[in-house]
């Protein structure tokens, strides 16, 4: 019925959106809410500075979605960006009193630039020769950083000062100074960092780069132009990442070079992956896998090595039998366990062969 | 600037470097070539093999046997892994296969960080008896572990190259290279010729670690992410040639260690595979810009 009405008048439809859109749309503004209002009261300050983290790492896991789920291209280099983004915030941050988001801008748009200077080469590339490239560039930035230093207050164009004694800590904006007020900084910075990846899906660029994942031939024959859409996605990808890269350099106060190893970009990729690369919720599950769970782990005293491991596991996983990562997969197995409960309360044992039936036909 | 007398101990050292990396590079252009799978966790293989031998040389079991060991895990760890995904994975492109070695590397990485724990502080350090006996050359003291070294990787290659142009296992995985289905029409048993790839490229893995160990450092993480060095040659090869791969190696091990004296470039030296990586590989890539290989249609 509802089919028919949207056939007939699409324009309207658009305009009014249905009944389970409302719905989705009342539920995300709920969580979000909750996010900002009611979980820095729940929470004690470490697990406060835990989320924090995996506000900016939902940033970048949604930032490595793009680039993996959208338009198909494999970077192993994502943690070199953040850091990047993270060192450029960190210098501006020390030099000058700009406001905060100003500041965040800036990082994003340098950051960018960077990402384009790489980008601009390596896209010739594809497949898996990008994806070993980015890998390479990562290692060197990662040397190059291990050098230079994050800046830390002291003088010149890098801004460190070896011999410091008292190093001064990276200033937060004044309006979120305390660890729940920069939580909640941090997350409408992601909110908002969300947003423009929403937007960019739902129109034309969206439409491009869902075109060349599927075949990059076949967009270019429907005159896309591929090498613009796939560049434009290494952009916003290094954009957001920066950002978040800026957001990261506030929320810890003191940055080293030691804390953005290449392996972290492996990781990350594991994680991302696991989450689910193709619906933003993926990338927040994928955060949470990378931050939180190690600080929940470090806090009933498991090594966090049994959660490498398990990243390793469900690598395996999503790639051999779920492609859509967590965020697809958990939803649908609660729902079948729903059904089956539901055919289990109403008809008992003798159905249970029918149910069976039924369920292998929906099967995924 | 150094005096060229500076340079020439880190001529040997860059040397027996290369080596390896030479032997960890035909290993992985092998792999590549068989079945398709750019075996990223080959490093933590090595690695894990390598804790394996010193665990047990520490328990007191002869070094030889210690030694075979390593090996034997290379084998073992990759041959099982190839026999599980490889052919789940085989219709997928090579980019998803790389991928989930990632997987793989993380088991293993994990496994190692929980069974040898590093917070211990206490520095592991496997030695081969071939450390303490070498000869001179010039004024440079050359241990034989490090002809060892370059000796595997020229030898290997040289090996590794006859037998895939004079073997029929070896004609069937150039075959198999060129393309899957069409070998396996020919009356090719696929999956044996791929579970011997899978063997030996564990055993070239297991070899490189237990060299490597000795020569950089006995480190679950320095050995686990070394592979990315030996990827620098393997890319330049475009992983099919053997040669290209081992010239390569060889020219990133040098430059490497020689760029040590100098005090100016000498922090920067570990960016060498990178960047001689990202160099060729742009180089060579704007021959073939549009050029689609059949996997990734």
């Amino acid at each position: 019925m509802r089919a028919t009405l949207e056939r007939v008048s699409p324009a309207r439809a658009r305009r009014a959106p249905s009944r389970p859109q409302l719905t989705r749309a009342g539920v995300i503004v709920v969580l979000l809410l909750f996010v900002l209002f009611g979980l820095p009261q729940l929470l004690s300050l470490y697990y406060i500075d835990t989320m924090t983290q995996v506000a900016v790492y939902s940033m970048v896991a949604v930032a490595l979605g793009v680039l993996v789920g959208r338009v198909g291209l494999v970077s192993l280099g994502q943690v070199a960006v953040l850091a990047i983004g993270a060192w450029v915030a960190a210098r501006l941050l020390f030099a000058t009193t700009q406001p905060y988001p100003l500041i965040l801008l800036e990082a994003g748009l340098i950051t960018m630039v960077a990402g384009l200077l790489i980008g601009l080469p390596a896209l010739r590339l594809r497949g898996l020769y990008l994806a070993l490239i980015t890998l390479m560039l990562a290692g060197a930035i990662t040397v190059v950083l291990a050098t230079v230093n994050f800046p830390n207050g002291g003088h010149g164009f890098l801004g460190y000062n070896g011999s410091l004694v008292h190093i001064p800590p990276i200033r937060r904006p004044s309006i979120a100074a305390s660890d729940p007020a920069y939580f909640r900084y941090s997350v409408v910075v992601a909110i908002l960092m969300f947003a423009l990846v929403l937007a960019h899906i739902k129109t034309k660029p969206g439409r491009a780069w869902a075109a060349i994942r599927q075949s990059e031939p076949a967009a270019l024959a429907a005159g896309i132009n591929t090498w613009f859409y796939k560049l434009w996605a290494f952009a916003l990808a290094s954009f957001i990442t920066g950002v978040a890269g800026g957001v990261l350099a506030g929320a810890v106060h003191y940055l080293y070079s030691i804390g953005f190893p290449t392996q972290d970009s492996i990781t990350l990729l594991a994680v991302v992956l696991m989450g689910g690369v193709y619906s933003l919720w993926g990338a927040v599950v994928a955060a949470l896998l990378y931050q939180f769970l190690p600080s929940l782990l470090n806090n009933w005293g498991v090594s966090a090595d049994w959660l490498i491991i398990l990243f390793g596991v469900g690598v395996l996983q999503v790639l051999t039998t779920a492609p859509a990562g967590l965020a697809d997969q958990v939803p649908k197995d609660l729902a079948r366990l729903g059904r089956l409960l539901v055919r289990l309360v109403r008809h008992p044992a003798p159905s249970a062969a029918g149910a069976g039936a039924a369920d292998g036909g929906e099967g995924p | 600037m150094p005096s060229w007398q500076d340079f020439q101990p880190f001529i040997v050292s860059g040397l027996a470097l290369g080596g390896v990396y030479a032997l960890s590079g035909v290993g992985l252009v092998v792999l590549y070539r068989a079945t398709g799978v750019l075996n990223l966790a080959f490093g933590a293989i090595g690695a894990m093999g390598a804790l394996i031998a010193w665990s047990l040389i520490q328990a007191g079991v002869p070094g030889w046997i210690s030694w075979l060991a390593c090996v034997a895990f290379g084998g073992a760890v990759t041959l099982g892994y190839g026999i599980i995904f490889g052919p789940a994975l085989a219709k997928r492109d090579p980019l998803v296969k790389a991928v989930a070695t990632i997987g793989l590397t993380l088991i293993l990485y994990g496994l190692m960080d929980l069974l040898w724990t590093t917070s211990g502080g206490q520095a592991r350090s496997l030695t081969l008896p071939t450390d303490n006996s070498g000869f001179m050359v010039g004024q440079v003291q050359v241990t034989w572990t490090q002809v060892i070294a370059l000796a595997a990787g020229v030898v290997l290659t040289v090996a590794t190259g006859a037998f895939l142009r004079f073997t029929k296992l070896g004609t069937a995985m150039r075959a198999m290279a060129n393309d899957r289905e069409i070998t396996a029409t020919l009356g090719v048993p696929v999956r044996r010729v791929e579970a011997a790839a899978w063997l030996g490229s564990g055993v070239l893995a297991g070899l490189a670690g237990l060299l490597l160990a000795d020569l950089v450092a006995l480190d679950a993480t320095t050995l686990t992410f070394l592979v990315i060095s030996s990827l620098a040659a393997v890319l330049i090869a475009r992983l099919r040639s053997i040669t290209v791969t081992f010239v390569a190696a060889i020219v990133v091990g040098l430059l490497h260690d020689l760029l040590t004296p100098i005090t100016s470039l000498t922090n920067y030296r570990d960016m060498t595979p990178f960047v001689i990586a990202a160099i060729g590989l742009l180089v060579l890539s704007r021959h073939q810009v549009m050029a689609q290989s059949r996997e990734e249609a």
